[in-house]
C-alpha cells in the first residue's frame, strides 16, 4: 500500500534547480534510501518532505492527502538531524518525553513510553544523563528515541551515521535495520555512502543533479544499472570502450576482443557503446573456463587486506581493475600478461555518453 | 617541572598590582570620606561619624526618594528592553538574512551615538509630545539606550544555539510558541539575564540624557547627585557612593558563589 506518494516535486532556489521532476512512492513500512552525492538534491527532496522547505512545484501526498503545504508539527513525521540535534538543557528522558508532553499525554503514559524508547535503543541506565555528557553513539541513539516516541508515519533520517567513526557506524547500520524490523514504521533514509545505502535498504533513489537517476532495490541497481551515473557510484566499476561489430548485429567489439552482449535494437552497427565490468568477476590466470577471454597487462598489484587489487592495461591500452580474494593470490609481477576471462553474465553495456 | 604561570614572575607581577591598586584605591577613599564627622567632602577630623549615612535614610532630604524613582525606572526599563530585546534577537535568529542585519545596525546605533546629541533631539521631541519630565518619558528614552545592550547579551547566546533544535522541535510536534518557551528560551536564559542586569545597570546610572527630559517632577538618583554638586559638595555623596560599592560588592561575591555551585554540580 502506498504510504507516501511524491509527484513532480521541483524547488528552485534564486534561479538555482535544486530538484526537479522527482516522482517516488514508498510503501507503508519500507526502508527507502535517497543516495547521492552532496548538492545532488537528495536532502531537499528530505526536508520538503519533513515541511522545513517549501517545494516550488509538485504534491507530496499522505494516505492520498495532500500535506505539501502541512507545518511540520502536523505531519506526525519523525526526523533524525546530521549531528543530532538533541535539546541541551532535557535530560535524556526529557528529550524522549518532548514530543509526548507537546501532545499532553498523561504522566504515566509519557513513563511507560520514555521506559519503552530507553531500552529500545539499549539506554536504560542513561535517562537522567544530559546530552553533552553522552558519546556520539549514544546521542544518535537518543536521537532515535525522540524521533520514534510519538509513533511518527515516518521516520526521516539526514545522513545520521556521517558523524560517526567507521566501527561505530557498521554497529549503528545493524541498529538501524533492527529498529526498522521492530517497530515497522517506515524509514525514508539520506546519505551519500553508497556502502550505508545498500547494506540498509529496501529500495534506493539514486540521485544526480537534482533528479531522480534510477530507483529500484539494491541488488537490482548494482547488477543492472540502466544509466552510466549508477553503475559508477555503486559499488566500484570499470568503464571500457568498445562498439557493435560491424558484421555481426549481436555482437561487441572491445578491450582486444569480441563477444555477444545483450544490444538495444536502436544501436546500429560501429556505435560506441560503454561496457561496465565489475573488479570482482574479472578472472585471472591459465584456469580453463568458459566465458570471454582476453589478454591485458599487469600493472600494479596492491594488497588491502581481504581481496587483492590488480590494475591490469588491455591490449587497446585502456586501464581496469581486477579484485582477486587474497588466498587465491599474487604471483602477478607488474609487466606480466595474464589471460583473464570474464562471464558475459556480468558485463553491461550502455550507450556511450 | 611545571611552568610557572606569568604572573607569578617578577615584574609582571608588580606591574598587575600596581594595576589593580590604580583601579581600586581611588574607589576605596570614598569610605573614609563617608565617615567624616564634618559638613564638608574631608577624611574624618576629630573621629568618624554616621550622620552621613543617617542623612541617606532621611525622606526629606530626597536621596531615599531619588533611589526608589532611579530602581522603578531601571526595573521597567530592564523589563521592557529585556522583552524588546529577545524579540528582535530571537526573530533575526530565526528569520536569518539581510534585513535582521540592517535592522541590528540600526539598534546599535544609540551606541555610536553620542549622548549628547541624541539628549538635544530627544528634548524638542518630548517636548512636543509632552513628555518631557515625564517617568514614561524617562523610561523609553532609557529603553532606548539599554536596547544594544540586551540585543548583544541575548545574540551572543543564540549564536551559540543549533538553528536544527527548533526544527527538531518542531517535528516533534510543538507550536511555534512552544519551541520557545520551551526551547529556545531555557537555553538562552544566562543571556537574557546578562542583558537585563546590563539593562538595569545602564538606566541606574544614566545621566546625560536624563538631565535633559527632567526637571522637578522626575528627580533620578543620579540627577539628585548632580544638583547636591551643584549646590554644596555633600559627604552624603561619598556615604551613598559606599552603600553602591558594597551592594556591588555583594553582587559579585553572591554570583561568583553561585557559579561555583552551579560548576559543582556538573
Amino acid at each position: 500500500m502506498t504510504l507516501l506518494a511524491i509527484e513532480d516535486l521541483a524547488k528552485t532556489y534564486d534561479k538555482v534547480t535544486a530538484l526537479t521532476g522527482i516522482n517516488l512512492s514508498v510503501e507503508a513500512g519500507e526502508f527507502v534510501t535517497l543516495l547521492g552525492p552532496s548538492g545532488s538534491g537528495k536532502t531537499t527532496l528530505l526536508m520538503s518532505l519533513a515541511g522545513f522547505t517549501t517545494p516550488s512545484k509538485g504534491t507530496i501526498r499522505l494516505d492520498g492527502k495532500d500535506i505539501t503545504h502541512l507545518d511540520p508539527e502536523d505531519r506526525d513525521f519523525g526526523f533524525v538531524f546530521q549531528g543530532y540535534a538533541l535539546f541541551p538543557h532535557l535530560s535524556v528522558a526529557n528529550n524522549i518525553a518532548f514530543s509526548l508532553k507537546v501532545r499532553k499525554w498523561e504522566k504515566a503514559r509519557i513513563d511507560a513510553r520514555v521506559a519503552e524508547m530507553l531500552s529500545l535503543v539499549g539506554l536504560d541506565n542513561l535517562a537522567g544523563r544530559k546530552p553533552r555528557e553522552l558519546s556520539g553513539g549514544q546521542q544518535q541513539r537518543v536521537a532515535i528515541a525522540r524521533a520514534l516516541a510519538f509513533g511518527p508515519r515516518i521516520l526521516l533520517l539526514d545522513e545520521p551515521l556521517s558523524a560517526l567513526d567507521r566501527m561505530l557506524r557498521e554497529t549503528m547500520q545493524k541498529e538501524l535495520k533492527r529498529l526498522h524490523r521492530e517497530t515497522g514504521v517506515t524509514f525514508v533514509y539520506v546519505t551519500h555512502d553508497q556502502e550505508e545505502a545498500i547494506a540498509m535498504s529496501d529500495r534506493i533513489a539514486v540521485f544526480n543533479h537534482g533528479r531522480i537517476v534510477e530507483i529500484g532495490p539494491p541488488r537490482d541497481l548494482y547488477k543492472k544499472p540502466a544509466t552510466h551515473f549508477v553503475a559508477g557510484f555503486l559499488g566500484e566499476n570499470n568503464f571500457l570502450s568498445g562498439h557493435r561489430a560491424d558484421d555481426d548485429e549481436t555482437m561487441v567489439e572491445a578491450f582486444g576482443t569480441r563477444f555477444s552482449a545483450p544490444l538495444q535494437p536502436r544501436e546500429r552497427p560501429g556505435d560506441v557503446l560503454t561496457i561496465w565490468v565489475r573488479p570482482e568477476h574479472i578472472r585471472l590466470g591459465p584456469a580453463p573456463g568458459d566465458g570471454i577471454g582476453f589478454r591485458a597487462t599487469v600493472v600494479e598489484n596492491s594488497f588491502v587486506g581481504a581481496v587483492e587489487r590488480i590494475l591490469l592495461r588491455t591490449s587497446t591500452g585502456e586501464q581496469m581493475v581486477a579484485t582477486l580474494r587474497s588466498e587465491a593470490h599474487s604471483e602477478y609481477k607488474p609487466g606480466q600478461v595474464v589471460e583473464c576471462r570474464i562471464d558475459p553474465a556480468a558485463i553491461g553495456v550502455l550507450p556511450s555518453e | 617541572m611545571r611552568p610557572r604561570p606569568i604572573i607569578e614572575v617578577g615584574l609582571p607581577r608588580i606591574l598587575a598590582w600596581c594595576l589593580l591598586g590604580f583601579l581600586f584605591v581611588p574607589i576605596l577613599v570614598v569610605i573614609p570620606v563617608a565617615l567624616t564627622d564634618r559638613d564638608y567632602l574631608s577624611l574624618p577630623q576629630d573621629g568618624i561619624s554616621l550622620q552621613h549615612f543617617a542623612a541617606l535614610a532621611d525622606w526629606s532630604k530626597g536621596w531615599l526618594p531619588s533611589m526608589l524613582t532611579s530602581a522603578g525606572i531601571a526595573l521597567a526599563c530592564a523589563a521592557i528592553a529585556t522583552a524588546l530585546g529577545v524579540a528582535f534577537a530571537v526573530g533575526a535568529w530565526a528569520a536569518g538574512g539581510w534585513w535582521p542585519s540592517l535592522m541590528r545596525i540600526l539598534l546599535l546605533s544609540p551606541m555610536i551615538v553620542p549622548p549628547i546629541i541624541y539628549a538635544v533631539g530627544m528634548v524638542k521631541l518630548w517636548a512636543r509630545l509632552s513628555l518631557l519630565d515625564s517617568y514614561t518619558g524617562v523610561v523609553l528614552v532609557h529603553v532606548v539606550l539599554a536596547l544594544p545592550l540586551t540585543v548583544l547579551a541575548i545574540g551572543a547566546s543564540l549564536s551559540n544555539l543549533d538553528q536544527r533544535l527548533v526544527q527538531a522541535a518542531r517535528s516533534l510536534g510543538a507550536r511555534p510558541m512552544t519551541v520557545f518557551g520551551k526551547v529556545i528560551l531555557p537555553n538562552i536564559l544566562p543571556g537574557v539575564a546578562a542583558g537585563a542586569l546590563l539593562a538595569f545597570v545602564a538606566s541606574w546610572d544614566e545621566i546625560t540624557v536624563t538631565l535633559f527630559i527632567t526637571g522637578r517632577a522626575v528627580v533620578t538618583l543620579p540627577r539628585r547627585i548632580w544638583t547636591s554638586i551643584q549646590d554644596a559638595v555633600d559627604p552624603a555623596l561619598a556615604a551613598i557612593a559606599t552603600v553602591l560599592l558594597v551592594i556591588t560588592v555583594l553582587a559579585l561575591i553572591a554570583r561568583s558563589l553561585i557559579e561555583r555551585r552551579q560548576r559543582q554540580r556538573l
